[in-house]
């Protein structure tokens, strides 16, 4: 519990600091929740064109197809908010030296180095894409107990646990190869696949990106919550991938943390 | 000509150190065929067509679309533009006979011979597991008209990322304008969905815009998606399109060099 209050000061002194250095520059704040927008729009506007085309993908209408995707996108931008700028500098801290200064700080380097900046342009994004899910439940006529949404909120945590356990093994790479950089790209296009229905994938696609690689799971399990309920295979099944990638992605990164000798490592 | 044919043996060098990233990332983009193939595959279950194209004309665009990106995409030529303008790297291309946006060209041409080659190697990895589905039309035509456009396309695509890296001559950071450009560029290139998807008019409209040669145009001609009067017509448009946006970067360059200050010794 003690360990917990302490990383939990840690982390509030980095969200201050994160808070205080976006009031500083609002203009950029504001160019980066346009960014985040526009590229929201443009998924949607990807939906609406398909849609024009067809009226059911794998099973799923628009309305569905908007939920499903508002769900990716809400794990997205809490990802994003709450983690992407640390863990997209461990990468070049890691070639150039400059992660003596995680290694030198009162915590676990991962926590350290993960949780050092939060952007503010995702976290408010994420409303958008609540937004987006609310639309398209109320489109689809839904109206969830609080129990449901509970569990979607859980559902949720999971999926920025697993995108999070991804995008670090991703960037631990740092560690072995010269340069990473490009490879957020490599967990960008993995990640394309959770705005897909489960229903789509088959065979062998089937076993590699809904079992193996849970992209699927992380936004399939949140979206079926609202739609169906409860299932409880849907749900262990996520828990299961939470702990399973959480775990990996700690031991490739400590993995990797051996090599690193500190400046040009 | 002999300092842009060293700048492009240099830039072959340079890139060839990163070889292995641009492998890791062509093998990883890999994985945006599979989601194409997937997301697609479901969008056309029990439909001989949609927009007038079948499942594989469809899938043979995305494919040819990966490798022309590998051969003839601006990556992070803005990035590295607005680096030699904020560390004070440009001032060296100031004091010599060395036209700034020339050698910029050559070492992107270079990093293109690299990656390109590299996205055709993962490519032909995958070809196996895809040929069943790719259907190419046979025109000779194609060919002669598609590669000036892929030509042009390069030359767009490159000017339009060197006016941005040029912001940087009055922006601190840039990378919000890029990813900005980016989201508009990815949706309007026809990345997402092929372009001739989109309603008639709007189709038409966007014909008319830049991005629709960014990507789009070459692969349309290439996969048989345009007839040979709209392949014509294009590339004319294309061509000026190129010209303009060759003229605007020299304007932005001139316009930012009076607001720079060369610093140090």
């Amino acid at each position: 519990m003690e360990a917990f209050s302490r990383y939990l000061r840690i982390w509030l002194a980095s969200a201050r600091y994160s808070l205080v250095r976006a009031m500083m520059f609002r203009g950029d704040l504001f160019i980066w929740a346009l960014v985040e927008l526009l590229w929201i729009s443009v998924t949607v506007l990807t939906i609406a064109v398909v849609y024009s085309h067809t009226s059911t993908v794998a099973g799923w209408t628009k309305y569905e197809m908007l939920l499903l995707v508002g769900t990716s996108m809400l794990i997205q931008r809490f990802l994003m908010g709450f983690f992407w700028s640390g863990i997209y500098e461990m990468g070049r801290n890691v070639r150039n030296g400059a992660f003596d200064f995680v290694l030198a700080q009162p915590g676990d380097p991962l926590f350290m180095a993960s949780t050092r900046k939060l952007e503010l342009d995702g976290l408010l994004n994420s409303v958008v894409a609540a937004g987006l899910v609310v639309y398209a439940a109320r489109k689809l006529g839904l109206h969830p107990a609080p129990s449901d949404l509970a569990l979607y909120a859980c559902m949720l945590a999971c999926g920025v646990a697993i995108h999070y356990s991804a995008l670090v093994m991703a960037m631990s790479l740092s560690f072995w190869i010269t340069s990473s950089q490009g490879v957020e790209g490599s967990y960008f296009t993995l990640m394309e696949f959770s705005r897909i229905p489960r229903e789509a994938f088959r065979g062998f696609a089937s076993a590699v990106f809904v079992w193996v690689l849970p992209v699927v799971v992380v936004s399939n399990a949140p979206a079926r919550a609202i739609l169906h309920g409860f299932e409880p295979t849907w749900a262990l099944g996520l828990c299961a991938a939470t702990l399973v990638w959480f775990a990996l992605a700690v031991m490739v990164f400590r993995s990797g943390l051996k090599r690193y000798t500190s400046s040009s490592s | 000509m002999l300092k842009y044919r060293h700048a492009f043996v240099v830039g072959l060098q340079s890139n060839l150190v990163y070889r292995w990233n641009f492998a890791a990332r062509s093998l990883f983009s890999l994985f945006h065929l599979v989601f194409v193939f997937i997301f697609w595959g479901a969008i056309y279950a029990g439909k001989a067509s949609i927009g007038g194209f079948g499942f594989t004309q469809t899938l043979t665009y995305f494919v040819v679309l990966f490798v022309l990106q590998f051969f003839i995409g601006a990556f992070n030529e803005d990035y590295l533009i607005s680096e030699d303008i904020r560390n004070g790297l440009i001032n060296q291309f100031l004091l010599k006979p060395i036209n700034y946006f020339a050698y910029r060209l050559s070492v992107f041409a270079s990093a293109r011979v690299v990656s390109g080659a590299l996205g055709f190697m993962a490519l032909l990895v995958a070809l196996p597991f895809f040929s069943g589905y790719l259907a190419l039309p046979h025109d000779g035509w194609r060919i002669a008209l598609g590669l000036p456009a892929m030509a042009l396309t390069a030359l767009i695509q490159f000017s339009i990322a060197y006016c941005f890296g040029m912001l940087a001559f009055w922006f601190l950071e840039i990378q919000g304008f890029v990813i900005l450009s980016m989201a508009v560029e990815t949706v309007l290139g026809g990345q997402f969905f092929p372009l001739d998807l989109l309603p008639p008019a709007v189709f038409h409209a966007v014909s008319y815009l830049p991005f629709y040669y960014q990507a789009y145009f070459p692969n349309a001609i290439l996969t048989g998606r345009i007839g040979l009067g709209a392949a014509a017509h294009g590339l004319a448009i294309q061509a000026l399109w190129a010209v303009i946006l060759v003229c605007l970067a020299e304007a932005v360059w001139r316009r930012g060099l009076r607001h720079h200050t060369a610093a140090g010794g």
